[in-house]
């Protein structure tokens, strides 16, 4: 599934959920936590520690007692980096109506770079470009006492793929060459796939 | 659905979890342009015979020579296209020559002369249809030779990719590719026309002269068809343009002029050097002044933008007689009273130079459409180069140029 085709299908949940909010089935689950992950392989082997900053809401609509689907956004950030995800949801529930209850969840669709602003100068310009996004949870909910409102505790896997491009402009004069390898332009093309596996840790609510 | 339990499904991303691994991972793909070097074995290109091809579409045309109708345009490292211009308003694309490495050439007589590499070849072109090769003069060229072996090394711009994180370090050249790539690209491409003002070769009292980026070469050709070479010149660096004036070469290097005796033609001797701040300068010359124009580009960073006018009647003492400020000149060319000045992506210049010393104010016409590299008033035609191709104008009224055609290249020069 692409991009676009996740953010259609979110936009058009995110209006039909918007018309039942008032309604019993909307479901929202909203949590902060941070990512943890293990950087790349540094020039020695090595490999640093990240731990940043992770927000999650999930807007759904319960089609069974148990299950819920909808759709996911937030704010991830990896180092410098900040994602915005969006992904289609599922989430389940197991336990008794008013008891805490463990639940599991999954989440697909794509980190956007919005937020990454395209450098460009004389001689080079660079940008990022979000990916592909898979993010499998589980966790448990603590019911209030009153009301239909959980506290949660979740903890899930998050893959999320980002690509950055760097690429120096021709000299001012050269000839072009007719190329499938190179965008025009340029003389240098740099792309840096990066494969973000992290560790999601968050606390929040749901109702 | 049995299999969508929740219990399986939680067990089912817990393994996910532990069985998934658990680090970052860069991939890193590095594309990018470079000069990469090709080893050729003279005796290889020599073994080639040279059959002439039917024509071919202009591809990144180099310099251009007008020799009677016809127009011989170098398709730098490829070869030369012929084409018949007896109408300048319809060119005629006739034939091709294929010479490897050729980036220079010149007609005397019937005789056409061109570089193949190290060696100099000559061209009977009595007959335009049958053209044949009458001689080769070997290992003059010899600055191209990597050792005595006979191996030569040309460079190929070419697309790299590789997903090695050291390229840069592997290839520490690779990293001035501008630089190199330029020094080439200039080397191959920008000396347009005898005619124009960035020639190399040019021929002089029976003498042919062909300069590269710190000698010149001296032949005979007396007679025509059997050039025979006579000495190398040393010049210094940065040698760019020739221009033949009577028994007068003038050199453009990227920091000045050189002014050559030839009235010994087999040895030309150095007269004076007028020296400038660094930068691209192709020159022109008339009875007493040469005009050169200074221009900053990438192979001349430093450069200032102006067109001077040099008093050269005392060729042992020139002396700058006044200069103008230009947008980004590029080549000029000469035409009795008329100077034409091609400022790159600005346009196109003429002016009337009778008096010089207020060429400014005796500018003709400012064609800021027609962004133009060089140019050459040739008999039928000003022969403008640029992206649009090699176009032609009618300039019998200085005044009032009239665009009579433009050949369509399919891999114009950049102007910048």
């Amino acid at each position: 599934m692409s991009l676009k085709t996740t953010i259609l299908l979110s936009c058009a949940l995110f209006f039909y959920l918007n018309s039942i909010a008032q309604d019993k089935a909307y479901f929202n689950q909203t949590e902060l936590g941070f990512l943890y992950g293990k950087g790349s392989e540094q020039w020695d082997g090595s490999k640093e520690n990240r731990i940043d900053v992770s927000f999650i809401t999930f807007h759904g609509v319960r089609i069974t007692k148990n299950h819920v689907i909808g759709f996911s956004t937030g704010l991830d950030q990896y180092n410098q980096l900040s994602i915005i995800p969006l992904a289609l949801g599922w989430r389940g529930f197991l336990g008794k109506t008013g008891k805490p209850n463990v639940f599991a969840g999954l989440d697909i669709g794509g980190g956007s770079a919005l937020l990454e602003k395209k450098e460009e100068n004389e001689w080079s310009k660079s940008w990022y470009e979000g990916g592909y996004l898979v993010s499998p949870s589980f966790g448990a909910s603590f019911p209030a006492k009153k009301g239909k409102s959980a506290l949660t505790l979740s903890f899930a896997y998050k893959r999320q793929q980002i690509s950055q491009f760097v690429g120096t402009f021709l000299p001012p004069g050269s000839p072009s060459i007719p190329t499938d390898l190179l965008p025009p332009g340029f003389s240098t093309f740099t792309e840096n796939d990066f494969l973000f596996r992290s560790f999601v840790f968050r606390a929040g609510l749901l109702f | 659905m049995k299999s969508l339990d929740t219990p399986k499904l939680l067990l089912f991303f817990i393994a996910v979890l532990i069985f998934s691994s658990c680090h970052d991972e860069v991939t890193s793909t590095y594309t990018y342009r470079t000069m990469m070097p090709v080893y050729l074995e003279m005796s290889d290109v020599r073994a080639r015979t040279i059959a002439i091809e039917p024509a071919k579409d202009l591809d990144n045309p180099g310099k251009i020579y007008i020799y009677e109708d016809y127009l011989f345009i170098n398709e730098p490292t490829k070869g030369i296209h012929i084409l018949d211009n007896e109408d300048p308003s319809r060119p005629i694309n006739l034939s091709f020559i294929p010479i490897a490495g050729n980036v220079d050439m010149a007609v005397n007589g019937k005789i056409l002369y061109a570089d193949n590499y190290v060696d100099l070849l000559a061209f009977d072109i009595s007959d335009i249809n049958h053209i044949q090769l009458v001689k080769r003069v070997e290992d003059v060229f010899n600055h191209l030779y990597r050792h005595d072996t006979g191996e030569i090394i040309t460079f190929q711009d070419t697309i790299i990719t590789t997903e090695s994180a050291t390229w840069q370090v592997e290839r520490g050249w690779v990293m001035s590719d501008a630089l190199s790539f330029s020094a080439n690209y200039a080397a191959a491409s920008q000396s347009y026309g005898t005619g124009g003002s960035m020639a190399r070769f040019t021929l002089l009292n029976q003498h042919l002269y062909a300069v590269d980026e710190s000698t010149m070469r001296v032949f005979d050709v007396e007679v025509p068809a059997d050039p025979t070479f006579v000495k190398p010149i040393d010049l210094g660096w940065g040698i760019e343009t020739i221009f033949p004036f009577k028994d007068i070469l003038f050199i453009g290097s990227n920091n000045g002029m050189h002014i050559y005796d030839a009235s010994t033609p087999s040895s030309p001797t150095r007269m004076s050097v007028y020296e400038h701040v660094q930068a691209c300068d192709p020159v022109v010359v008339n009875e007493d002044y040469a005009f050169v124009t200074l221009r900053n580009g990438t192979a001349c960073w430093n450069g200032v933008n102006e067109l001077q006018v040099i008093d050269i009647n005392d060729l042992y003492n020139p002396t700058l007689k006044k200069s103008y400020a230009m947008l980004n000149p590029h080549g000029l060319g000469l035409a009795g009273e008329y100077l034409y000045v091609t400022e790159g992506v600005h346009g196109l210049k003429s002016f009337n130079i009778s008096d010089v010393m207020a060429i400014d104010q005796n500018q003709l016409e400012f064609l800021e459409k027609e962004k133009s590299v060089d140019l050459i008033p040739g008999p039928n035609s000003l022969i403008v180069i640029g992206p649009d191709g090699v176009c032609q104008f009618d300039y019998s009224n200085p005044s009032k140029l009239r665009k009579l055609s433009c050949i369509q290249v399919s891999n114009p020069v950049n102007v910048y």
